[in-house]
């Protein structure tokens, strides 16, 4: 026991002050570690702040709306609807006012005002006032369900307040003709004010929209945007044609503000080449009669690989290398000719064309800025999407109908493009829209791996569609 | 007793300057605490970083009643105990070997380096390195120690003596001889 005391004590009286001077680096370390931390405080802290204003303005917000209700019930506000659907004998003024704004000229209208509220007097006023109030009542509750029209009607009560200041206004103007005419003449504007600004509420709700989905179609006309080395297009197809493609897909953009918006979705996107015989052809092959063709003097000239153990076919094309599959159907094959170049080279005698087709699932990221903002709003689009390729074939056509041959070698997975565009959108409804939108799409990276093709194509589309706001 | 408080308030603020300055006080004597808790260099450098930046966040807690020393200190000792548990290092080892007395001089052991003892309670199973450091070293009872880390007594004890043999046997294996031959050298 005691020998344990000893060594705990050596132990101790060596190790309980033991220093060591540690790595400079550590302070750096303690001193941004503690940086990062005040951040990350300050961090939870604001939003904490944002969260509770937020709150607190909401409650606020609330609260006061609430407030306001009440105020607008108790205000006896002039509104025309009531006064004209109410055939009681207090209402006649507005009653003949109206038959009389029918028939007789606005001196007249107010001759007619005066002669009747000299009848009923002081307490017709009054009443009216009580009618009006009764009739107000259920349109302001339908009002607070129909919160989007809240804001707005709210704005108008209050002026109307400002304007009326009540009852008692009414019961001022209604010995003065003259007044009494510009009151109906300023609760007409009122009310015409009211229409406008719930009119512009609901286009306003509508365009506080943030979303719209849609889908569109496209026709795709692809333009071939390649270069080559030399020795490779020496030896290389006819891009000639370009077929037309179809492709299309879903958007989700959101809008950010009036007139910037942000666009994503997945689109298909087909794109294809067709490819004859070699432009520069070799004179010597070219003309070199076939022994035992029968296809005359409607050959490839173009250099074939034949691979010796697997005997697969290889063509150089525009796009890339095509690999066939096997040795395609309907096509004659020579070897040599006359040409002593082409010791390695079979020559395709056919009148064939090779189209070969790329598919690619595309998800872009899209810029739009609104130009014109009306019925038929004119937009400009611009972003980059990232392409998939999904497809990759390529089929002969011949005079004997369309096959399956191959596919085209070291075409890149994934690719890169930029796309500018004018869309076109017009209103079919509130939240439909027709959809119109010319293209632009260029390939920023080859579309093939081979260090000898560089195949940057671009595609003109117009795509078509419709989108929902919501 | 140094009075910190005016360094204390300017780190509060934030004042990289007088952060820098604490940590040149105490960095050194904070770093050979994390080295015996530590199974090595690597792991005590962590230790010192994240309980500096502990004491960093946490000054503003610090109640000027006590030495600062001590304050961080134990700092450093929660920062490097909570590193064995979160590793799971703690509660699975039970050293079932049994290590037989070994006979050893306290002289051996009083000729030997700090360096060179502070790796020995590096090599000592996690444990065992933090019973013998919070008892031997720090002067913490069992019973504290038990409620530290969630163990018995008993176990506490054991682990003790355990740890202690071990320290015994290392000393025997790679200084006994060293330092015999060393005497019978001198003599």
């Amino acid at each position: 026991m005691k020998k344990d005391k000893n060594l705990d004590e050596l132990f101790r009286s060596k190790l309980l002050n033991y220093e060591q001077e540690p790595p400079a680096y550590i302070l750096d370390h303690v001193l941004n570690g503690v940086a990062g931390e005040h951040r990350k405080r300050k961090i939870v802290f604001w939003r904490m702040a944002g969260v509770a204003a937020a709150l607190l303005l909401a409650f606020v917000a609330g609260w006061q709306l609430n407030v306001n209700d009440g105020k607008t019930l108790n205000q006896p506000l002039v509104a025309n609807q009531p006064i004209v659907q109410e055939p009681a004998a207090e209402t006649k003024i507005v009653a003949e006012q109206n038959e009389s704004a029918k028939e007789l000229g606005s001196e007249e209208l107010s001759l007619a005002v005066v002669a009747e509220s000299e009848k009923m007097g002081e307490k017709t006023s009054i009443s009216l006032a009580g009618k009006i109030v009764k009739h107000n009542e259920p349109t302001l509750v339908a009002a607070n369900e129909e919160s989007t029209l809240l804001q707005p009607l709210k704005g108008l009560f209050r002026l109307l307040t400002s304007d009326t200041e009540s009852g008692n206004s009414l019961q001022v103007r209604k010995y003065d003709p003259i007044a009494a005419e510009s009151t109906v003449k300023s609760i007409d504007q009122q009310i015409m004010e009211q229409n406008q600004q719930l009119m512009l509420a609901q286009n306003e709700t509508a365009k506080k929209s943030r979303w719209l989905v849609g889908a569109q179609v496209s026709p795709a006309y692809n333009v071939s945007r390649s270069s080559h080395t030399k020795a490779y297009a020496s030896n290389m197809l006819n891009a000639s044609s370009n077929p037309v493609d179809l492709g299309g897909g879903i958007s989700v953009e959101y809008k950010k503000g009036k007139r910037w918006s942000l666009q994503s979705g997945v689109y298909y996107s087909g794109m294809g080449q067709s490819s004859g015989n070699t432009s520069n052809s070799n004179q010597n092959v070219a003309n070199a009669p076939v022994s035992g063709s029968d296809h005359g003097k409607e050959y490839f000239n173009t250099n074939v690989n034949i691979d010796a153990w697997t005997s697969k076919m290889a063509i150089n094309s525009t796009a890339g290398v095509i690999e066939f599959s096997s040795v395609p159907d309907g096509i004659v094959l020579g070897t040599n000719l006359e040409d002593k170049t082409m010791t390695s080279s079979a020559v395709v005698v056919s009148d064939a064309r090779f189209i070969q087709n790329f598919e690619y699932i595309e998800i872009p990221l899209y810029v739009r800025y609104t130009l014109i903002d009306s019925k038929f709003d004119v937009e400009m689009m611009g972003g980059f999407s990232s392409n998939v390729l999904v497809g990759n074939q390529t089929f002969m056509e011949s005079n004997t109908g369309k096959s399956l041959v191959g596919s085209t070698q070291d075409m890149e997975t994934m690719n890169y493009s930029g796309t500018l565009g004018i869309g076109l959108k017009y209103g079919l409804s509130k939240r439909l829209y027709l959809n119109v939108e010319p293209r632009v799409k260029y390939y920023l990276n080859s579309l093939n791996g081979n260090s000898a093709v560089s195949y940057k194509p671009y595609t003109v589309g117009v795509f078509t569609g419709l989108s929902y706001e919501f | 007793m140094e009075d910190f408080k005016p360094i204390i308030s300017d780190c509060i603020a934030g004042s990289r300057k007088a952060q820098s300055m604490l940590y040149q006080q105490f960095a050194p004597k904070m770093f050979g605490v994390c080295l015996r808790y530590a199974k090595d260099a690597t792991e005590a450098e962590d230790n010192l970083q994240d309980g500096f930046i502990k004491v960093f966040t946490n000054l503003k807690n610090f109640r000027h009643d006590g030495s600062l020393e001590g304050w961080i200190r134990r700092i450093m000792i929660n920062v490097s105990l909570e590193k064995i548990r979160k590793q799971h290092l703690l509660y699975p080892v039970e050293d079932v070997a049994i290590y037989d007395s070994v006979n050893y001089s306290d002289d051996v052991i009083a000729k030997i380096a700090a360096d060179d003892l502070m790796k020995l309670i590096q090599q000592l199973p996690p444990r065992y390195r933090l019973v013998f450091n919070l008892y031997v070293i720090e002067g913490m009872s069992h019973q504290e120690i038990a409620e530290e880390m969630s163990i018995t007594q008993g176990t506490s004890k054991s682990n003790l003596a355990r740890a202690r043999d071990i320290l015994k046997k290392k000393v025997q294996e790679n200084f006994g001889e060293e330092l015999n031959a060393h005497n019978n050298y001198t003599a």
